[in-house]
């Protein structure tokens, strides 16, 4: 399984990601096409970015635990210009959209739209998890519910 | 919310001086120390002070106190203290450090440098290109943080009450107005709607004009006991209430929504600790290093509700001058603010604030000003702020 893989194998996939104790497992999900949220295994609550206590019980068992990459889209803006990455031209905006989780109310993630025209990409839309290959590693994406396009994501496998 | 209205501090720190280099928006040919100390010379110098006279050094990260400390002289000092931007960190450490006397006489001070973390042109200066700075994860565009985060979260403004762009160019040409009278400020040139609206999009919905201009410069403050400041050669300005506001999820992401976050938290501490509100404030500064914290400040201050701060500012708007003046009274970021006269984390709104409670603001002087208060930072992890009030 990938998510065998060393630590420092780990941050060799995701360069520029905030890796650490508390968030290595999320990116060894990511290597198999899971999108780990940690959760309380006492109180149940989700909570993010991944943590080593629950903010709401302070129990230190936390599971990151899967989730279902279902959800509406609440912030949605398109970037004219951005850090330099492999498979984004941001002559075309690229769109980038915060999105809250049917797992809690106020549980998000951040990402990228693909296969849908900006324009349809707004606050409102319910979306749902697919993922993408940057540099060769999995990172996810979103794709708009009532959109079957058959095309690649976005980024360059 | 629950916040405490203990405040023992409260007018017993005075700014007794402060003093600015003027900024400007290109790669200059000088160090980031040298804005500083240029600065911090100016404040003492007005303040009738010495290096001998100084034992606390509070600043940003760079320079750090013992570059400061070293680069002038200062012989001892008891205290010194380099906490994050904006500056109400600065600030608060300095009220908290000379009121406990772990230090009497502390030099407070903020350089402002173009780096790349604020402007891209930084690379261009060999000498700036390790300035790098950035958010948790750094270079990958689906990350919502600094930037990005005030143009996601401005995207949920919209879409929540229906305002237009042109609520955003408001702040931007009340700025751009008030700079015209500020020979220190970057950006003088006058800015129209049309203007506004025809600045190069960044980031949709945020354009050029709806970010602050990265600059070289510095403030500095003399920050002592209001009794010492008293024998000083200028007004003092009392810090009648100082704070920071903080919630529970303080993050770009996580932030629940509009109406809770940081700001509503120092908007009413600053009303618990403090001796007054907007009802009794000549002069005005909310933090706008993006257009849409500045329309957020006016929300959460109470000058109007959620949504209608387009509205409030469209009724206040005085058109001889082409800016705010609130009841045609109380004008807005006076100098400027961070969008025209410079991006200086609030340190410059500060260093207007006391100049114009100490009658030195010049053509841009409110007559009579006797209280101010600045709402510094933005949402998630550096919403603050501070009351001031002259001396009796």
């Amino acid at each position: 399984m990938a998510v065998d893989i060393s630590d420092e194998d780990l941050l060799a996939r995701y360069p520029g990601y905030a890796i650490d104790h508390d968030t290595r497992a999320r990116y060894r999900g990511w290597l198999e096409h899971v999108m780990l949220f940690d959760r309380c295994a006492t109180c149940a609550t989700w909570h993010e970015p991944p943590g080593p206590i629950c903010p709401t019980c302070w129990s230190t068992d936390i599971e990151p635990t899967p989730i279902a990459g279902t959800g509406t889209i609440h912030l949605a803006i398109t970037l004219r210009q951005g850090p330099p990455v492999e498979g984004v031209d941001y002559s075309t905006p690229y769109p980038v959209v915060v999105v809250e989780l049917d797992e809690q109310p106020d549980l998000r993630m951040s990402g990228t739209v693909v296969g849908a025209d900006n324009s349809e990409i707004v606050i409102g839309r319910r979306v749902h998890l697919d993922w993408a290959l940057r540099r060769g590693a999995p990172f996810p994406v979103f794709r708009l519910d009532d959109q079957h396009g058959a095309d690649q994501p976005g980024a360059s496998s | 919310m629950s916040v405490s209205s203990r405040n023992p501090a409260k007018d017993q720190v005075a700014i007794a001086a402060a003093a600015t280099t003027g900024f400007t928006a290109t790669n200059t040919d000088r160090s980031q120390l040298s804005y500083a100390v240029q600065a911090c010379v100016a404040a003492l110098r007005a303040a009738g002070l010495t290096a001998a006279d100084v034992d606390g050094i509070i600043g940003s990260s760079a320079p750090t106190a013992p570059e400061l400390q070293g680069a002038l002289g200062i012989p001892v000092v008891t205290y010194f203290a380099n906490p994050p931007i904006p500056f109400v960190n600065q600030l608060s450490t300095a009220v908290a450090a000379v009121h406990s006397g772990l230090c009497n006489v502390a030099l407070v001070y903020h350089a402002s440098y173009r780096l790349p973390w604020n402007t891209g042109s930084a690379w261009k200066d060999p000498f700036r290109r390790g300035g790098l700075a950035g958010g948790a994860s750094a270079g990958i565009p689906e990350s919502v943080f600094g930037s990005v985060g005030y143009t996601a979260w401005a995207s949920r403004y919209l879409y929540e009450f229906g305002g237009t762009k042109e609520d955003f160019g408001l702040v931007a040409i009340n700025d751009r107005s008030n700079a015209a009278g500020n020979p220190g400020a970057a950006m003088r040139e006058p800015l129209t709607m049309e203007g506004y609206l025809a600045a190069r999009m960044i980031r949709d919905p945020l354009c050029m004009l709806d970010m602050d201009v990265a600059v070289d410069g510095g403030d500095a403050f003399v920050v002592t006991t209001t009794e010492r400041a008293r024998d000083m050669p200028l007004k003092p300005v009392l810090i009648n209430a100082v704070t920071l506001g903080m919630t529970g999820k303080p993050s770009e992401t996580q932030t629940p929504s509009l109406r809770e976050h940081g700001q509503q938290v120092v908007v009413e501490s600053l009303k618990a600790r403090g001796d007054f509100w907007i009802d009794d404030c000549d002069v005005y500064f909310p933090y706008d290093g993006f257009t849409i914290i500045t329309l957020n400040w006016f929300e959460n201050a109470g000058y109007c509700g959620p949504g209608e701060a387009g509205d409030f500012l469209r009724q206040h708007w005085d058109h001889a001058t082409n800016r705010v003046l609130i009841d045609g009274r109380v004008p807005v970021n006076p100098h400027g603010g961070s969008l025209s006269e410079g991006a200086s984390q609030g340190s410059g709104h500060f260093r207007e604030a006391v100049h114009q409670l100490q009658g030195l603001a010049g053509e841009r002087q409110v007559a009579g000003a006797q209280r101010a208060i600045v709402t510094a930072g933005g949402f998630f992890f550096n919403a603050q702020g501070a009351t001031l009030r002259t001396d009796g």
